[in-house]
């Protein structure tokens, strides 16, 4: 910027200002490594819940334990982007609590669903007795809709206030499959799961990850 | 009649820095170098007369051994920066007020 003290016009002035409010506007860059990883990594998990489900065969490990080896390097991926980002926009530590908060929420869902397995079991171990076949209801069926519904909540917040119409879509449908979900069978409960973290997360990362690419490429 | 602009804005680097400063929470000393295109020096003698001013918050740290300087606005620097484009406004527009 030639001439530190250059006196402006009124035009030129305002011309600036909105020259300068756009540039920092588009200074907010994010990867898009993030939703990448975690919409590959359910939709994988998912996929491999239905084979097995549908095909009836066990892996000798817990597929989900996945979900857990991926915070590994979100914790990465999130501390790079932490340094290389040169300004702190306003909404950034919301974003931030929002995508925390879900995180912890899935845990006590985790948890809460554990729980009420726990007390379900022996119910069931009574009406099997008695009856002599296994009930109908699944409980698993319906903790999917929760997932579901918790998905879609930091995905639609993240959708409305970046302004990212793929994101809030993929929240949308994360809803429409939370209920879907109360209707259908477990083993199709995990397709819908695949679909709503390919909505929600593996397409607007792969949006954000193209627009990523191109921005530094302009920038060079 | 019309305002008077405020000189510590009605500067190109100066007003570039505070219409950066505005849209963000924080930016680091090289990001503003970075948008406004200035030599560190330039830059640095620009911000100081905004933190003169008052109209910026200027904190010297280290990150990863490396010396990090951060710019934050502040209250009285957004007034001055409404202010200044109310003052824009009213001489782009004279009678439509």
């Amino acid at each position: 910027m030639a001439g530190e003290d250059k006196v402006l016009t009124e035009k030129e002035s305002l011309e600036l200002i909105s020259k300068m409010i756009n540039k920092a506007k588009n200074s907010y860059h994010d990867t898009g490594i993030g939703p990448i990883l975690w919409g590959s990594v359910i939709t994988c998990c998912s996929l491999v819940t239905f084979f097995q489900i549908k095909y009836r065969f066990d892996l000798p490990f817990d597929i989900w334990l996945l979900t857990l080896i991926a915070i590994v390097p979100q914790v990465f991926i999130a501390i790079r982007e932490g340094r290389t980002n040169k300004a702190k926009g306003y909404d950034d530590s919301i974003m931030d609590t929002v995508w925390i908060c879900f995180g912890f929420s899935i845990f006590l869902l985790i948890f809460i669903n554990a729980n009420v397995v726990k007390q379900l079991n022996p119910v069931f171990q009574t009406y099997i007795d008695v009856k002599g076949t296994r009930p109908e209801f699944n409980y698993s069926s319906f903790s999917i809709s929760f997932f579901l519904l918790l998905y879609g909540i930091p995905t639609i917040i993240t959708g409305v206030c970046r302004n990212m119409r793929p994101m809030l879509y993929g929240g949308i449908v994360c809803w429409i499959c939370c209920v879907v979900s109360v209707y259908t069978k477990i083993e199709w409960d995990m397709i819908l799961t695949a679909v709503a973290a390919i909505a929600a997360w593996l397409i607007p990362g792969i949006i954000i990850r193209s627009k990523f690419l191109k921005n530094r490429k302009a920038d060079v | 009649m019309f305002k008077e602009l405020d000189p510590i804005l009605h500067s190109q680097l100066r007003l570039a820095v505070i219409s950066l400063l505005i849209s963000v929470k924080e930016a680091e000393f090289t990001f503003l170098k970075e948008k406004t295109n200035s030599t560190a020096g330039n830059l640095s003698v620009q911000i100081n007369k905004l933190k003169d001013a008052g109209y910026i918050d200027v904190t010297k740290q280290f990150s990863n051994n490396y010396p990090q300087t951060i710019c934050r606005i502040t209250p009285a620097g957004i007034d001055a920066f409404e202010s200044y484009v109310k003052a824009l406004q009213s001489y782009m527009n004279p009678n439509g007020q």
